[in-house]
């Protein structure tokens, strides 16, 4: 890691200028986080890796054929699947926790730097990308968080009167999704429901022919997946196989991906 | 009475009333008066129904109900109205809650300059006259319980904020419409703000001045009321 922007090597030892000058090219911020271990020539590219892929070295990666994710890579596919997908996933909390805590300390590490005065001019200016990316990671993990909040509310009934739904929340998550479906029916009884006969104040109307009265989502709905590995066969609606090769992006219902995705063979593009 | 108007129109008129919101992307005056017509009108529609059933039930006694009788029609008109009705205000009242999460995550979860009935449109400081006219905007649209649903989902967000997973490192509450591009923004003032403090010293925002400021601070000023939208202009 010789060329590394790893802030935490300044502390250590503050090696002298580095030759690499750093220009942060107006390039595509997923396209360059997903490239990144690719092309460690990229000094653009290495900011993101080293901020990042640092935790505990090569992070363990769900699986081995895959060539090694850092955590950041790890969440935006999260990201990008939450993002896609029709119905809640399940919550990454240890890989948020990983990343948070990370960035709880670079930002540490980057006001101390910033208070030293013998940092020079070219140190501030690596302070600055480094405080940069940080706040693209925060952004990430912002949508991240926020996408799935709009889920929880969006499918607030259906998710806490589904026990199987439960354990894809974080405590926190399940928590809100209870109390925004006690706020919305409280809401709907006290400016509706209350003044109507007693006959018709149910939430839960079931008619034949009428859509139901509480929102689910529609796991049928068309998606774009990506193979990362060579799956298994997977069977289509119309009833024959199909397999998804590393690579292929197919266009299917969500349903039939479901157990895919869920096992990390694929992701939602 | 108004016998020329059928079952179900006043419905109509507010999800009317609903599209016109999402099309103008404004928030309309909640309609007090249309939700209590059409509540007196469920009313009568159930008052109907009750007597044609027994009237169906008198003419037919013991039957299922499902007979071929003159009076099944009847029932059936009016059920279908009911329930049509009954959507309708439902849905009404969804569709305002859901504009009303958009217009809170729009100021940041500053939940006070929704609430805030305050209107000096002199006012200094944080009550700057931007933020005092939205408020008094929003404020004088909503019904009671609308309200009370805004401070009760704050305080379930805020429940959330502070658990397990947010912590004070990632503010949810910050805009996720593009990612940051830079750690600095250059922004005019539009609006007298006053002194705020940032991480690397004070500020004094005043009009017409032009400022590099690190994005965290756009933050802390959106979050003080003066909105980035409405009075401090992004520039590249």
């Amino acid at each position: 890691m010789a060329d590394s922007w790893d802030i935490d090597d300044y502390l250590n030892e503050r090696p002298k200028a580095k030759s690499r000058s750093a220009t942060a090219g107006p390039s595509n911020f997923v396209q360059r986080a997903l490239s990144t271990p690719a092309d460690r020539d990229d000094p653009d590219a290495n900011i993101l890796d080293d901020i990042i892929g640092e935790l505990g070295g090569r992070p363990s990666v769900i699986d081995e054929d895959t060539v090694a994710e850092t955590p950041f890579q790890e969440l935006i596919r999260h990201w990008m699947n939450e993002r896609h997908a029709p119905e809640i996933l399940p919550a990454q909390e240890t890989l948020l926790g990983r990343l948070l805590d990370h960035i709880r300390k670079q930002t540490d590490d980057v006001q101390l730097l910033r208070a030293d005065p013998d940092s020079s001019e070219d140190e501030h200016f690596r302070i600055m990308l480094v405080q940069t990316e940080v706040e693209r990671v925060k952004f990430v993990i912002r949508s991240y968080i926020r996408t799935r909040l709009f889920k929880i509310e969006k499918y607030a009934k259906h998710i806490s009167t589904t026990p199987e739904l439960h354990e894809r929340l974080s405590q926190g998550e399940l928590e809100h999704a209870k109390s925004y479906a006690k706020l919305v029916e409280s809401h709907f009884t006290h400016s509706v429901l209350q003044s109507l006969p007693p006959e018709q104040q149910s939430l839960e109307d079931n008619l034949p022919f009428m859509p139901p009265m509480v929102p689910e989502p529609d796991i049928t709905r068309a998606v774009f997946v990506r193979g990362r590995e060579d799956c298994p066969p997977i069977r289509v609606p119309s009833g024959g196989e199909t397999q998804i090769k590393k690579g292929d992006v197919i266009m299917t219902p969500y349903h039939v991906v479901k157990h895919l995705l869920a096992r990390g063979n694929v992701e939602l593009v | 009475m108004d016998a020329t108007r059928q079952y179900g129109e006043l419905a109509t008129q507010l999800l009317l009333e609903s599209r016109r919101s999402t099309a103008t992307d404004t928030l309309l005056k909640y309609n007090d008066v249309l939700v209590r017509t059409i509540v007196r009108e469920q009313r009568q529609l159930e008052s109907l129904l009750q007597s044609t059933l027994e009237q169906q039930e008198a003419l037919n006694p013991g039957g299922d109900g499902m007979g071929d009788d003159a009076l099944t029609p009847t029932v059936l008109l009016y059920q279908t109205a009911i329930i049509r009705n009954k959507r309708c205000l439902l849905a009404y009242h969804h569709h305002r809650i859901e504009r009303l999460k958009e217009l809170f995550w729009g100021v940041g979860g500053a939940l006070p300059l929704i609430l805030s009935t305050h209107t000096n449109p002199t006012g200094a400081g944080n009550n700057s006259a931007g933020a005092a006219s939205l408020s008094n905007d929003i404020r004088s649209k909503l019904s009671p319980h609308e309200v009370d649903f805004l401070r009760s989902y704050s305080a379930s967000l805020m429940t959330f904020r502070s658990g397990v997973l947010a912590t004070e490192e990632v503010d949810l509450f910050i805009q996720i419409t593009r990612p940051p591009k830079d750690i600095h923004v250059l922004v005019r003032v539009v609006l007298d703000c006053g002194v705020i403090q940032t991480e690397l010293g004070t500020i004094d925002f005043k009009r017409g001045q032009r400022f590099l400021v690190r994005a965290p601070t756009l933050n802390i000023l959106s979050l003080k009321g003066t909105s980035k939208r409405s009075s401090i202009m992004t520039s590249r």
